[in-house]
């Protein structure tokens, strides 16, 4: 024990004397309620390494994605020391540029693997090397009003499966003549609730190998077959983003469902509202199912150009791989951490106002290890505007089933990407 | 030393080349070396490109993959017949307006043709990204002054651009309003450039205003008609702001026209090998429109 306690000291002296040495200046790139989120844990930051200037530029989402293209396509040039990337888009860069960014296991990541749930570093590998650290993530949650579900008579605790939800949203019609749906479903312009589906059920476009279509595989047919019986049910709207909070706000939808980080969206749109709302797991596609799934979420990789890469995988450390760091970017902004330990802080438990004193954030934070894998791979986008068309086709009837529907996407999928359909 | 003797081949040669003036060539290099770096590599390097399938590198073989598949995907010939609806409709419907606005903008008859002349150029001098966000604005179906005005006549509201065909209407709307005044200008131009004589002395042989405008001025306009409508027809092709930010290609992919489509694949995809021969189609696309519309309505007479 002796021992061990000596060992302790000396790692922490050569820790706080490492931590002395770090000194410059470190600029991020990120965006909106991000940027603020990073912001926020600047001072945790600095009582560890004082000498660190942190300088955090909120270039916009799509700017910062457009910038690192531009950076990464020019071998690194005008690069921060930090670069926020949506899990999602990642592998694009890592197939593309595959030396634009440092491969954070040479800095010690690959001691932090079992922090985080294993979801969120499938899109950040490409090979053995591990390209950016997981940052917030999207578990998946119903958001519902609990005064429209209680005056049409429904419980929540009691939608267990999709058909629980569609005989929910048949009396929410009857009770309010159709003038409110159980959600709004964005059909023609995005994906979402396919993809949330399909997760839910372990299927999603590819494979986790990245090697296979597997659109059209079982997982997904049940899913894109859900979304058609939840419009023939007419228990749902169709919406974009900006229709989806719309409706919340002029209460024409009782629920909406959509990746956690939707709870400051909800929050800040209708602050009216505040104690109404409440939040309860998805449904399963069967009795016993899976009740998670996760939508976004995004990670941070240091460019190779970074000249100050010790101190910028400091930051890192302490922003994402500590739980203080990671609630304190939940308590600012919102960003749901991806960090399992960061799940069992106080924070967590307590009862938030506005979510009619639900501790909602424990009930999402518990999902987070029953998310299946999934990954976008390098041809996400190709996929996503395939099956964006596939689903509305789909839903207008163009198709006899979902099998047919996606077999159709499969093909297309993979005259697009040139991966084979999985058998 | 005789001098009749001849010259060597080399020497002449020299003695030709010396005879070329270097001095201009000297001043125009910098402008060569310019004209080489950024217009001709470009165009030589993303030929090259659209031979290579660009996701797997920059070490990527070269091959026919990526015109294999332009072949054969369907949401390219979704964007080439989105485009050509939009030229289709348009762009005559556009030419037809300006012609009347123009021919209207040169009436003696007309006060302060100035203002007009101004105020029907004026849309072109609007950021598009403002007007693009103006438009959003006036087709929102639940908010959108176009709507209320529909709903208060007692006609249904539209859902604008969550349905195919209206947000098809609302694109060619949206170029009609930005575009018809600036056709205008140019048109007017073409007519200020026809004689008065030509005209009087139609009058006097007793040709109706009417029989004016068919017989006189449409022939005679016809050069800067031509010009408008080759102008309009790459335009078009190239088509990308109005459909990236009013409808964003969509719903599903029902306003996608080639311009965003190679958006799509050069900067979302990151296939900049697939993109580069999207770009090679539409430029090729474009030429030989423009070859039939010079051969159909260039002919001199």
């Amino acid at each position: 024990m002796k021992k061990v306690m000596l060992s302790l000291s000396a790692l922490l002296l050569v820790g706080s004397a490492a931590a002395q040495d770090l000194s410059g200046t470190v600029t991020i790139w990120s965006w909106d309620a991000a940027a603020k989120a990073l912001e926020s844990t600047i001072p945790s930051f600095n009582k560890k390494y004082p000498n660190v200037k942190v300088k955090v530029e909120d270039l916009g989402n799509q700017n910062v994605y457009d910038r690192g293209l531009a950076g990464c396509a020019a071998g690194g040039q005008d690069m921060p020391d930090i670069y926020s990337i949506e899990n999602n888009e990642a592998e694009v860069f890592w197939a593309r540029f595959p030396d634009c960014f440092v491969d954070l296991n040479t800095k010690g990541a690959d001691k932090l693997v079992k922090n985080f749930p294993a979801f969120k570093w499938t899109e950040l590998m490409a090979g053995n090397k591990r390209y950016a650290m997981p940052w917030d993530s999207g578990p998946v949650v119903m958001f519902y009003r609990r005064d429209l579900y209680q005056q049409a008579g429904v419980n929540p605790a009691s939608i267990k499966t999709w058909e629980d939800f569609i005989a929910a949203g048949k009396k929410v019609n009857a009770k309010f003549n159709n003038n409110v749906k159980m959600a709004t479903v964005a059909n023609g312009q995005d994906d979402e609730w396919f993809r949330m589906l399909a997760n839910q059920n372990g299927c999603f476009y590819f494979d986790n190998a990245a090697k296979a279509v597997t659109v059209n595989q079982p997982g997904c047919v049940s899913a894109l077959n859900t979304i058609k019986k939840l419009y023939d049910a007419q228990v749902v709207a169709t919406g974009d983003w900006g229709g989806q909070i719309t409706n919340v706000k002029a209460g024409k939808t009782a629920s909406a469902m959509f990746g956690a980080w939707y709870e400051g969206t909800i929050r800040t749109n209708a602050p009216d509202q505040k104690g109404k709302w409440g939040v309860y797991l998805m449904p399963a596609s069967k009795a016993g199912g899976v009740r998670a799934s996760n939508l976004g979420g995004s990670a941070l990789a240091i460019p190779s150009s970074s000249k100050n890469q010790a101190a910028a995988y400091a930051f890192l450390e302490n922003a994402l791989a500590t739980a203080g760091g990671q609630v304190t970017m939940l308590k600012s902004q919102g960003l749901v951490p991806s960090l399992l330990s960061a799940t069992k802080d106080p924070y967590v438990k307590t009862a938030q106002p506005y979510w009619g004193n639900q501790a909602i954030w424990q009930t999402i934070l518990g999902t987070l290890g029953d998310v299946p894998q999934a990954r976008g791979t390098q041809y996400f986008q190709d996929a996503r505007q395939v099956m964006i068309v596939v689903q509305a086709d789909y839903i207008k009837g163009r198709y006899k089933t979902a099998k047919e529907a996606l077999d159709d996407a499969a093909k297309k999928i993979s005259s697009a990407t040139g991966l084979p359909v999985a058998k | 030393m005789t001098t009749s003797q001849p010259l060597s081949p080399p020497a002449r040669r020299a003695g030709r080349w010396a005879r070329i003036p270097k001095a201009p060539y000297l001043f125009i290099l910098p402008y060569l070396l310019i004209f080489a770096t950024f217009w001709a590599w470009p165009i030589i390097s993303s030929f090259l490109m659209s031979f290579k399938d660009s996701r797997l590198g920059a070490d990527a073989p070269y091959a026919l993959s990526n015109w294999s598949r332009l072949i054969q995907d369907e949401f390219f010939r979704t964007a080439l017949r989105n485009t050509l609806v939009i030229l289709v409709v348009q762009v005559p419907l556009m030419l037809s307006l300006a012609t009347v606005l123009a021919v209207a903008l040169n009436s003696k008859l007309l006060k302060a043709a100035g203002w007009f002349r101004f105020a029907f150029f004026a849309p072109l001098v609007v950021g598009t990204v403002a007007y693009s966000a103006v438009f959003r604005l006036l087709f929102n179906t639940d908010f959108g002054v176009v709507n209320r005005a529909l709903t208060g006549i007692g006609l249904p509201a539209v859902d604008w651009l969550n349905q195919a065909g209206p947000a098809m209407s609302v694109i060619i709307m949206a170029m009609l309003w930005r575009w018809t005044g600036y056709n205008a200008i140019i048109l007017l131009a073409g007519l200020q450039g026809i004689s008065e004589d030509v005209y009087e002395a139609a009058s006097i042989d007793g040709a109706t205003p009417a029989q004016q405008f068919w017989k006189i001025t449409l022939p005679l306009l016809r050069p800067t008609l031509l010009f408008c409508m080759v102008l309009s027809v790459i335009g078009t092709l190239q088509l990308f702001t109005e459909p990236a930010l009013i409808t964003n290609s969509g719903p599903g992919n029902a306003t996608m026209t080639l311009g965003t489509y190679l958006y799509q694949q050069g900067f979302r995809s990151f296939n900049f090998g697939y993109a580069s021969a999207i770009a090679y189609t539409v430029a090729a696309i474009a030429a030989v429109f423009s070859v039939i519309q010079l051969r159909l309505f260039g002919r001199e007479r």
